[in-house]
């Protein structure tokens, strides 16, 4: 492949999109540290800093993963799979808490979100899964495989507990399964049972603080003092943000220290407050458009596995945005997920860039479509 | 495992028959993308309504910060006497404060000016006080203004908050310790809470704004009596005031204390001591049983009523300066010679030993010679107090003989006696040397010394002088009255070395037992019956005609032993002692660090006298 050919068909807006959010994330975040760095970045410890070295890493990674062939990729979906339930064993064991859940592996250095790798190597193996058998998936046993090798890593990362990256495992397994030639029946079956099961797992297997959350959702003011009391500051700053917003860094909720966790998991909510209706509609727009930047790669894939493979990133990315943002205007219940690339997370913008950097490689290789 | 895919290179299956619908075709993603669109609608049409529909009732909600999350605290636990008599209460305190955020926009001075006359300050005070706060704190949160106001303006505050918007009535309380200066180092006090000691609490939830338990029960039991903090969540209207209770979450109050004092005694004890010295002195009243310390003080002491008022601090730092200690627990936060004193100690050693018999005798001649350290053919004299003749063991401790213990711990020319070592050993079974337990802060070990001890830190041999001087309770031994009152009251019990117990009870605030401190036996001194009835006895000879004749009670059989000083010899004033003598139940120590040890049995006596009106 000749440089001229690869310029024309790697996606320069993909990576525009993916920056911009980034860029936009880092606004974000400085607006919501503000209240603890009042003097803005002085050091390497300020969280846009760190996300922004985080953002360069992803670069580099992106760069990388390109280069590779997704032949290559194909091959070693079952060792990073396998790898990745490894080390969401090894963060149950040795994990760092925060906040009543076990969720990073510290690296001395650095500390890593293993459940952010897990969602990845997950749909790398659902890929080529589904790609081997999909004249097969009309059988109920192919089906069930392929749904446990999506539930294992959710399982594991349930018990962290993390239950929204647990959800993002069941609804990306659902769509590749759709997509990878199961009959939507036999989904629609599974999916009914996962919902009609909900209560079961309420009362048996989420631990206590995950029922709060979720009784919590349908009435924060059971707890308001608690994890209540951030869902209504919340959409407190949401609301008050109005048309335009009630300009950067100016937002009450925010910079009064009303808000938590401002810079990760509500970081919406600053913006929602700040920047106003106009603000939260550019946001949704980029990532509308980079989403569709990824069905589009998806579209011109050269194989199934490629196609499953860039499909499963879109879906994944899509649904995390949805459920944050969701979380954050009080149309889902609380639980802690990370939106991509604009909400302060090492790990989790490393691994969109990385997502991305796969769906930048399968448009390199992208031959005459032939199946 | 159901894990592992099949391998990538296997035959397809023949496509003849039923060619398979190729997966993932156009349709396919025009329903992604319609998904896409679907799912941000749902997130529009709610953003919308949020920040269009209902967005002003929000921006009021936030504009006056609405809800207001502020923390109750707890109620600090209260501490009784042995009897319910109060030790320690809490007294309501009243603040002026100002909520900046909530004042009204144009009318602030108005409000002010409400405010300086109600409280009979200046208008500038108030503003002084608002703009040191001014940019650097939440402005919601409230700034005090004025401390201390009498229950009188602080009804009236109460009353006018709703004309005065902004201004707040903050009630909190205070600690008060109706025994004052007489139990100070006992009870301790409470301040506000010092950027290192947060530092070192960690995370037990505590803030800047808090005060804690800084010496005495008040630091030891902090955990008990603090309680930990509630919170309220209020809804509030345009003017700040709360409009609707949201949520609580009530404190839990502290714990209340039982203590083992006997707040009568504690005071005569402390008044006894002033009326003999006024220089550094303390005493201990332990009940021999138990180890209940009935009363325990130190001089010269301090008010923790006012180092515990917030209008008050910056007086602990005069106190640290002042040459005496006055903060510091001289009960047991300092050692010292214990002179003639530890001699039943070593009396009872060597009964023990077969150094002596109670029948051994020996003559002072008021001195004794021995050969020096360095200079074999130089001789080195040690004094006794008084020319006292022949004596035995038992009339050797009533008049706290030096010669005769010189002779017990070295023997003649050097053989026969106890030895550094078996002191020393004695020395510690009686407890001395280490730390008794008690819960209180700040105790001192003591040290009692031995060849090993000296070679290594002093870097020299150990001489026979030394170990003369040790047995006559001199040369480098230093103990604690607290200390000496445990090995009192075991020499008194029958050889119980006992843990001090301090606190009987812990109680909740409706008066229910939390939990009780058992009795706890830290020990058997190595010493049998016999050898401790025969030093009990010469202990009450001391007292009804020997050297600690002072300390006698009309009514009261009192045996004891009192520092004796020579012509020239310096020491301590120590009394120590138990009553009554053939059925003891409770043991005195007093020291005056420069007085004498009939001093020391002369309060001793009263002390003695204090209790013994409380339990005929």
């Amino acid at each position: 492949m000749t440089w001229r050919e690869m310029s024309q068909r790697w996606d320069p807006w993909m990576v525009a999109a993916a920056l911009a959010l980034a860029a936009y994330g880092g606004l974000i975040i400085y607006s919501a540290s503000l209240s603890t760095f009042p003097d803005g970045v002085t050091g390497l410890d300020h969280p846009v800093v760190k996300q922004g070295m985080a953002v360069a890493l992803g670069l580099i990674l992106m760069v990388t993963v390109m280069a590779v062939p997704h032949r290559v990729l194909a091959l070693a979906a079952p060792v990073l799979y396998g790898l990745a339930l490894v080390l969401l064993v090894v963060v149950l064991l040795v994990g760092q808490a925060s906040l009543g859940a076990k969720r990073w592996l510290d690296l001395g250095l650095v500390q890593v979100q293993v459940s952010e790798m897990a969602k990845l190597a997950t749909v790398l193996v659902l890929a080529r899964f589904f790609s081997q058998r999909w004249r097969e998936m009309g059988r109920a046993g192919n089906l069930l495989l392929s749904l446990g090798l999506a539930v294992v890593p959710a399982l594991l990362v349930m018990v962290e507990p993390d239950l929204g990256t647990a959800i993002i495992f069941s609804v990306v397994w659902a769509v590749m399964a759709l997509i990878g030639g199961a009959r939507p029946s036999h989904v629609g079956l599974v999916v009914a049972l996962a919902v009609l099961s909900i209560p079961l797992t309420v009362a048996v297997a989420l631990a206590d603080y995950q029922r709060e959350r979720l009784a919590l959702f349908f009435n924060p003011n059971l707890d308001p003092l608690g994890g209540g009391f951030n869902i209504l500051q919340a959409e407190i700053g949401i609301g008050a943000g109005g048309l335009w917003g009630r300009g950067l860094f100016q937002g009450t909720q925010t910079q009064l220290d009303f808000l938590q966790a401002a810079s990760t998991d509500y970081a919406f909510a600053v913006l929602g407050e700040e920047l106003g209706l106009m603000g939260a509609l550019l946001l949704l727009a980029l990532y509308a458009f980079l989403l569709f930047r990824l069905i589009r790669a998806a579209a011109l894939a050269h194989d199934l596995f490629a196609r499953l493979l860039v499909t499963g990133v879109a879906v994944m990315l899509l649904v995390q945005v949805f459920i944050n943002i969701g979380v954050n205007l009080r149309l889902l219940p609380v639980t802690g997920i990370p939106l991509p690339l604009v909400s302060q997370g090492g790990t989790s913008t490393v691994m969109t860039m990385v997502a991305l950097g796969i769906a930048q490689g399968v448009l390199l290789r992208r031959a005459p479509f032939n199946l | 495992m159901s894990i592992s895919p099949r391998p990538l290179a296997r035959p397809s299956p023949s496509p003849a028959s039923t060619p398979p619908r190729p997966p993932a075709g156009p349709l396919t993603f025009l329903l992604l993308r319609a998904l896409v669109i679907v799912l941000f609608a749902v997130l529009m049409g709610q953003l919308i309504r949020l920040q269009v529909v209902e967005g002003e009732r929000f921006r009021r909600l936030a504009e006056i910060n609405a809800l207001r999350q502020e923390a109750v605290a707890p109620a600090r636990g209260l501490i009784y006497d042995r009897y319910g008599r109060p030790l320690v209460y809490n007294e309501p305190y009243y603040q002026a404060a100002v909520v900046p955020g909530d004042l009204p926009k144009g009318r602030e001075g108005e409000v002010l000016e409400g405010l300086a006359q109600l409280i009979g300050i200046s208008r500038q005070e108030i503003e002084a006080r608002l703009k040191e706060t001014a940019g650097r704190q939440n402005p919601y949160l409230p700034v005090v203004v004025a401390d201390g106001l009498s229950r009188e303006v602080a009804l009236k505050l109460k009353e006018r908050e709703g004309e005065l918007p902004g201004a707040r009535l903050l009630v909190t309380a205070i600690r008060r310790y109706p025994l004052g200066h007489d139990a100070a180092h006992l009870l301790g006090y409470v301040g506000p809470i010092t950027a290192e000691e947060l530092n070192e609490i960690g995370d037990k939830g505590y803030t800047l704004h808090d005060w804690l338990g800084k010496t005495g029960t008040e630091m030891s039991y902090e955990d008990t009596l603090r309680g930990t903090p509630g919170r309220r969540l209020t809804e509030v209207d345009a003017l700040g005031h709360p409009r609707r209770l949201v949520a609580e979450d009530p404190p839990h109050h502290g714990m209340n204390l039982v203590l083992t004092i006997d707040a009568r005694l504690q005071r005569e004890v402390a008044a006894a001591l002033r009326k003999a010295t006024s220089g550094v002195a303390a005493a201990v009243v332990m009940d021999v049983h138990t180890g209940d310390i009935l009363a325990l003080a130190s001089l010269p002491s301090f008010d923790p009523n006012s180092l515990s008022h917030p209008q008050l601090l910056g007086q602990a730092s005069e106190l640290l300066t002042h040459p005496g200690k006055p903060l510091l627990n001289h009960a047991l936060g300092e050692a010292y010679a214990p002179g003639s004193v530890f001699k039943p100690i070593v009396a009872a050693a060597a009964l023990q030993e077969g150094v002596a018999t109670p029948a051994t005798m020996f003559v002072s001649h008021g001195y004794i010679a021995v050969a020096h350290a360095y200079d074999p053919r130089a001789l080195q004299v040690l004094r006794d107090w008084d020319l006292l003749g022949p004596m035995d063991l038992g009339k050797a401790l009533a008049l706290a003989s030096h010669v005769y213990f010189y002779r017990l711990a070295g023997g003649e020319d050097g053989a026969g006696g106890l030895g550094p070592e078996k002191l020393a050993r004695y020395a510690r079974g009686f407890g001395l040397g280490s730390p008794t337990g008690i819960e209180l802060p700040g105790e001192a070990e003591g040290l009692v010394p031995d060849p090993v001890w000296k070679e290594r830190v002093l870097k020299d041999r150990w001489s026979a002088v030394d170990t003369l001087r040790m047995g006559a309770g001199g040369g480098y031994l230093q103990v604690t009255p607290l200390q000496m009152a445990v090995a009192t009251a075991a020499i008194a019990n029958g050889g119980h070395l006992l843990k001090p117990r301090l606190v009987l009870e812990v109680i909740d605030h409706q008066g229910k037992v939390v939990r009780h401190i058992p009795r706890q036996v830290r020990g058997e001194v190595p010493v049998g019956q016999d050898a401790l009835a025969v030093v009990r006895q010469a202990m009450a000879t001391a007292v009804s005609q020997g050297v600690a004749h002072q300390a006698q009670v009309p009514g009261l059989s009192v045996a004891g032993l009192a520092t004796v000083q020579g012509p020239g010899e310096v020491a301590h004033g120590w009394f120590v002692g138990f009553a009554p003598a053939d059925d003891p139940r409770v043991a005195v120590v007093v020291f005056l660090r420069d007085g004498t040890g009939p001093q020391a049995a002369q309060v001793a006596s009263r002390i003695f006298q204090a209790w013994w009106e409380g339990h005929p």
